[in-house]
């Protein structure tokens, strides 16, 4: 668990991070969003001490940071960044062993474990192990990045726009690898970013920065049904808000007893889903399956749209 | 399918050499000949300079070769023609020495003339042209020159250029010859050493501290600026005021002319190409490694020794190819000034107006020169292969 407590950072007489607090609980993942400038990546740096703050405190597992030497504290916190600053001179699974070689791990762990780490982020390490960064697809590298910030299993995991650099459709899978990695592991993310979509995929809680300011730190739902300022409620975006809404719930919220004609719907698919493929069918309702296959009931356009909007 | 062409496929370069090497067949002389050292000497052909089979054969030899050169275009074989070529000019030259010098006259004084050092020069640019092409790694072109070294070392020692002027210069001063050659490797590399020492600390300092680099940058390339003699002479006046006033300067060698310095201004010059390519090479490791490599808790010592010494490495050497070829050449100046080394002979043989003592001093200044950039050109891409 991380605690962030009126945590500023000023540079001369500019405040870049103004008084943040929040606290991210164990396994979950926090995401900072907010324009460019907002201070996001002051405030992801000042963490792992990168930036020293000047007012407030950081604990982690109720630890001070400040206890800790900065370089020990930074080998027991993972740090992604924009770009991965790979090492250009050093191969694939030296990059990984970085921190584990900081830490004195002997030789036989450290291959056991890059060889593992490879694995799982699916690089065969027969192949990849030896190639040098520049010998990488853009998606490949994002991997060792991510692979060589977990190598000494840190509890917490610092990313400063992750998949900044990729395309579109490599961002998704990434995205959805990081995810089920985490769940997997159960680390800890600050992710910082300035898309509001990859907020919303993989945020347990959002934290909307603007102009050093932390305006809201909330659950998804809450930041769409209940946005603190207008500035959240423009930065969701007033067009997607129900959209999002309806990705947030799952199917379980719309479910009416009966059956229905058409494709079923797994039950642990979400409102978003069941609605475009009830607009592409173009029925009224569908019936939805449990993991088994059994239909459990159906699902109708009124009863997801009555989801799509805040509670009364 | 090769294109058609209309007439011969003519080299470009490879022409060029086949008329300088007609040119030094036809139209030069290929030794000179002297009665003493110092009188002017008159040229003698290569028909008139050689018993008549060798140089019809050495003739024909450099004649094919320059057909080669013009018209054949397998690197390999244009190399080896350039070997070859040199293989039968370089104990030829020596040969000739013999032949011309009257028995029992030991004041003539033959040496190579245009001739020959036009013919050196083809097949030199032709073995260097057709090595380029065959773009060999830099192991390889250390065994290159470590082979070249070799082989006119072989030459040296079997006696085949005794005859020459040259090396009749030599045999006279064989002893102050090593001296020299000590004094002026120790002027050349002592000063790199003394610039590595202060560049190296100094550039990884001006790239932590922005506020230094400008200031110190401008104080080298000032003194950069400063021709050396001139530096030369600047600093004879402080030395030798440092060695009137302290007994222990002067107990330690430090004089206002003589090695201190030709050092210290060698090693002046030494430091702008260090601190600046020092700078240079710190500047463009990307910043998002360096900030990785904090990220991960690499100590300032580690990421200087892990991270940013080896991505700025080829820079680096870059920076100490330069000053080690400036300073072989520079270093010749230092004779000026009693410091010693090869500008010694060269300083001596222009007063004396004996040009085959300018050579004694000269040629091993090139040669050393010209070893130390493909040493370190080697070096550089060494580094860059691992960084
Ligand atoms: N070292 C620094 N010195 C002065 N200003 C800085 C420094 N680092 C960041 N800033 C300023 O702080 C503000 C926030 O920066 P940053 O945290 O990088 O924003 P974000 O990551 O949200 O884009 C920016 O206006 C930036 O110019
Ligand atoms: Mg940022």
């Amino acid at each position: 668990m991380i605690e962030i407590e009126h945590l500023t950072r000023r540079y001369g007489s500019t405040v870049v991070v103004d008084d943040v607090s929040l606290r991210v609980e164990e396994g979950a993942i926090a995401v900072v969003v907010g324009t460019s400038g907002a201070g996001k990546s002051t405030l992801l740096r000042m963490i792992n001490r990168l930036v020293e703050p000047s007012a407030g405190r950081v604990l982690i597992d109720g630890q001070d940071t400040r206890t800790v030497p900065e370089d020990e504290l930074r080998h027991r916190i993972g740090y992604v960044i924009q770009g991965y600053g790979l090492f250009p001179h050093r191969t694939v699974a030296e990059n990984i062993a970085t921190v584990p070689r900081l830490l004195g791990w002997g030789s036989k762990r450290i291959a056991a474990r890059v060889n593992e780490l490879l694995d799982l982020f699916q690089l065969d390490p027969a192949e990849f192990a030896r190639k040098f960064p520049h010998q990488l697809s853009g998606g490949q590298q994002q991997r060792v990045g991510v692979a060589r910030a977990l190598a000494a299993r840190p509890a917490l995991l610092l990313m400063d726009e992750p998949f900044g650099a990729l395309d579109a459709v490599i961002r998704a899978k990434a995205q959805e690898d990081l995810l089920a990695i985490q769940r997997r592991l159960g680390t800890t993310i600050v992710l910082v970013t300035h898309d509001m979509n990859e907020a919303f995929q993989l945020g347990d809680r959002i934290a909307v920065m603007d102009q050093a300011r932390l305006l809201q730190y909330a659950t998804p739902t809450e930041l769409l049904t209940r946005p603190a300022e207008d500035f959240v409620e423009r930065l969701v975006g007033t067009v997607e808000r129900p959209f999002r809404l309806l990705s947030l719930t799952g199917v379980q919220a719309a479910l009416e007893p009966g059956g229905a004609e058409g494709e079923p719907i797994a039950l642990s698919d979400n409102l978003q889903n069941a609605l475009s493929q009830l607009v592409w069918s173009g029925r009224e309702s569908l019936p939805v399956a449990d993991p088994n296959g059994v239909i459990v009931g159906r699902i109708s356009v009124g009863g997801i749209l009555a989801h799509g909007r805040p509670p009364a | 399918m090769r294109p058609l062409r209309s007439g011969l496929p003519l080299d470009p370069l490879g022409s060029v050499i086949a008329i300088l090497i007609g040119v030094a067949l036809l139209a030069a002389p290929f030794v000179t000949y002297r009665a003493n050292r110092i009188v002017s000497g008159e040229g003698r052909m290569l028909a008139e300079a050689l018993p008549v089979l060798v140089a019809a054969a050495v003739f024909a030899v450099a004649f094919g070769a320059g057909l080669a050169a013009a018209l054949i275009r397998n690197p390999l074989a244009r190399l080896a023609a350039a070997l070859v070529g040199l293989a039968a000019i370089f104990p030829a030259v020596g040969l000739s020495a013999v032949f011309l010098t009257p028995s029992g006259n030991s004041f003539a004084r033959i040496s190579p003339s245009v001739g020959f050092w036009l013919l050196t020069l083809s097949f030199a640019l032709l073995a260097a042209d057709s090595l380029t092409r065959l773009r060999l790694g830099p192991w390889a072109r250390l065994a290159a020159l470590a082979t070249a070294f070799g082989a006119v070392a072989l030459l040296l020692l079997s006696g085949a250029w005794d005859g020459l002027s040259i090396l009749k210069e030599y045999a006279t001063r064989s002893d102050s010859f090593w001296r020299e050659a000590r004094q002026h490797l120790f002027l050349a590399l002592g000063s790199l050493a003394a610039a590595c020492l202060v560049g190296l600390p100094l550039g990884m300092l001006c790239h932590r501290v922005r506020a230094l680099r400008a200031g110190i940058l401008q104080a080298l390339n000032v003194i950069q600026t400063i021709p050396s003699i001139a530096l030369f002479g600047l600093l004879m006046v402080p030395l030798g005021t440092l060695a009137a006033a302290s007994p222990l300067a002067a107990g330690l060698g430090i004089r206002g002319i003589g090695a201190a310095p030709a050092l210290l201004a060698l090693f002046l010059y030494s430091l702008l190409p260090i601190v600046a390519n020092t700078v240079l090479g710190l500047n463009q490791v990307p910043a998002v490694v360096v900030d990785a490599a904090r990220g991960m808790g690499l100590s300032a010592r580690q990421r200087l020794v892990q991270i940013e010494i080896p991505l700025s490495l080829p820079i680096i050497l870059a920076g100490i190819r330069i000053v080690l070829v400036q300073n072989l050449g520079l270093a010749t100046v230092a004779a000026l000034i009693g410091g010693g080394g090869f500008g010694t002979f060269v300083f001596q043989g222009i007063g004396q107006s004996a040009i085959d003592l300018v050579l004694l001093g000269a040629i091993p200044t090139v040669a050393l020169s010209f070893a130390a950039a493909i040493i370190l050109d080697a070096a550089t891409e060494l580094a860059k292969g691992s960084a």
